[in-house]
């Protein structure tokens, strides 16, 4: 019964993902009105910051499971954690990618390289980078135990990356979230929502298949143990 | 295509083009665990034909002394 569950449930939220997906990309293009100020290459941003927030949110995961390994040296929250780095870490790229085209697209240039948003959050993408250089290095308890303190002061960068661009003075990046609320009108809100839920929905059904793997591989090395194990 | 709208197909292409390459390695990892599966499932049916075997011939040995 539990594992029915366990293989229906990843295939249930790719599936509703998917279908969020589609419908948030027909809003984005055919329903959302163009942005009076950059036109058309404003589509970049519903899916660029529901990709970025959804990074963000992975890496946090990380950094729970991360605790809550120290706390009880359970090896599925160690587990949950790495692959939630690495989900984090690959939305962290395409964050960067789409960000530079967009870059491109309105101020003329792939990079600036003295707007804190920018650096902020490439040094958020190294440092979860080198976590997983962290976690080939060691072995056994001592790179569970490694893994999950990285990932918790990994996670010290994601505010800075958050607030850098709201304590800078000077910036190209827009503020599109603010204390008091979103800057932008409702017709474009409720598609970014869509988009940031079906964006949310992916990397959760990345998370599960991940995990999935990864409990398939360890009860298949425990087989091939015992059969090794067998005269 | 104006190149406003060329750098939004762009940024939305390397997307897709993620997604699509995430797809081929989950793929990729979920037929190496297949074969795996499929080695160890040999395996395992020639542990147990060994064993098997091993104990329909001890009977025989045992009587053999007995005799």
């Amino acid at each position: 019964m539990t594992e029915a569950r366990s293989t229906r449930v990843p295939a249930v939220v790719g599936t509703l993902s998917a279908a969020l997906t589609v419908l948030a990309a027909c809003g984005v293009f055919l329903v959302a009105p163009e942005d009076t100020d950059q036109g058309i290459i404003q589509k970049i941003f519903y899916f660029h910051v529901s990709i970025a927030i959804a990074s963000l949110v992975a890496f946090a995961l990380a950094g729970v499971a991360g605790a809550l390994y120290l706390r009880t040296r359970d090896e599925k929250h160690d587990e949950l954690s790495s692959a939630a780095v690495g989900v984090g870490l690959g939305l962290a790229v395409l964050v960067v990618l789409t960000g530079s085209i967009w870059a491109r697209a309105s101020w003329g240039t792939w990079w600036v390289w003295n707007d804190p948003r920018l650096v902020t959050f490439l040094i958020v993408l190294l440092l979860y980078g080198a976590y997983f250089m962290l976690r080939s290095s060691a072995d056994g308890e001592r790179r569970m135990r490694y893994s999950a303190i990285y990932a918790i002061a990994g996670f010290a960068s994601v505010p800075l990356s958050f607030y850098s661009v709201r304590v800078a003075e000077s910036f190209v990046h827009p503020v599109v979230f603010t204390q008091n609320g979103a800057d932008m009108p409702g017709s474009m809100l409720v598609w970014y929502v869509v988009a940031q839920v079906a964006v949310l929905g992916i990397a959760l059904t990345a998370l599960l298949l991940q995990l999935s793997q990864r409990r398939a591989e360890k009860a298949l090395m425990r087989i091939k143990l015992r059969l090794q194990a067998e005269p | 295509m104006d190149s406003g709208t060329a750098y939004v197909v762009a940024a939305h292409a390397v997307i897709v083009a993620a997604l699509l390459l995430y797809v081929v390695a989950v793929a990729l990892r979920t037929a190496r665990l297949a074969r795996e599966a499929e080695l160890l499932a040999r395996l395992v049916d020639e542990a147990q034909t060994r064993r098997e075997a091993a104990s329909a011939a001890e009977p025989v040995a045992a009587a053999r002394v007995d005799a």
